[in-house]
């Protein structure tokens, strides 16, 4: 119902913000299968710190920006539990993927270290969990 | 709205993967990249049913849309227009795996024929426009013309 009352001047944010979180989600797994198969294939290590530097953050970043330029623009969701979830994934998955990103990159530069690309495909399934929790929170919006 | 996850999802993870694929020579490295596209492939293909399933009982369901808006006319239409052009993206890209798999049991070395069908145009043409109609029922979606 609210999407079909929406006033024309949301949906340039929303679009974004949804195009950003379902790229995220995506550039997140396959980030994460990549990590996850690296002691067999150890040149995924490269697929990996590109992903999360080429695809990974710039879609956190539109996913984030679009966010915050819908939730000024719309009272919708204000003090809600489900929008308290999606600024909290999205918050706490910067500084996440910013020790990833560094962590990908000394995975690369130190090929003989194990324990960085370990704890990138730790990082990305966490993640990668939260984020499907936040998109059950941002559009089944439970409690409201 | 987890069909649409899957689907844009997938198509980002199928396509950060076919990217990295064609910056490998190994047949052997482009095999390994292709078999977790197929992952993706997956979640597409659920993702597509989930979306014209629950769509469809929406626009039933629902008192304020009609069958007649454009924007659901415009969206069906472009759901086939997007299995179409995936599928037939799907069939070469597979094909060029096949063609991958067999180089990889043969030594491994570099191949040219391989190079040229990773970046065969129409291919690419094809998976990638798949996306972009996918975006474009995305928007048709959020903004709701002729509604």
């Amino acid at each position: 119902m609210l999407a079909i009352l929406r006033p024309d001047s949301w949906n340039l944010a929303l679009f974004l913000h949804v195009l950003g979180a379902t790229v995220l989600t995506g550039a997140t797994a396959a980030a994460l299968v990549c990590a996850v198969n690296e002691a067999r294939w150890p040149w995924l290590r490269l697929v990996v710190a590109r992903t999360l530097l080429l695809a990974v953050f710039p879609a956190w970043i539109l996913m984030r920006l679009g966010g915050a330029w819908e939730d000024s623009k719309s009272p919708i969701g204000d003090n809600s539990t489900w929008l308290g979830i999606g600024y909290l994934v999205g918050d706490a998955g910067f500084v996440l993927l910013i020790v990833a990103t560094i962590l990908g990159a000394v995975a690369v530069r130190r090929p003989q270290r194990t324990w960085p690309i370990r704890t990138v495909a730790v990082i990305t399934g966490v993640y990668f969990v939260a984020l499907l929790v936040a998109m059950f929170a941002m559009t089944g919006k439970p409690g409201s | 709205m987890t069909g649409v996850f899957l689907i844009l999802g997938g198509a980002a993870f199928g396509g950060i993967l076919n990217v990295a694929a064609l910056r490998r020579e190994r047949p052997s490295e482009i095999v390994v990249l292709f078999r977790f596209v197929r992952i993706a492939v997956r979640a597409i293909s659920l993702g597509m049913v989930l979306t014209l399933v629950f769509g469809l009982w929406l626009v039933g369901d629902l008192d304020f849309v009609k069958w007649s808006n454009t924007w659901v006319i415009l969206a069906l239409i472009l759901w086939v227009v997007a299995n179409a052009l995936g599928g037939a993206g799907g069939r070469r890209e597979k094909e060029t795996r096949k063609l991958a798999e067999r180089l990889a049991a043969e030594g491994d070395g570099r191949s040219a024929e391989l190079r040229a069908r990773m970046r065969d145009r129409l291919t690419l043409a094809l998976s990638w426009g798949s996306g972009i109609v996918v975006i474009a029922i995305l928007a048709l979606m959020i903004w709701k013309p002729g509604h």
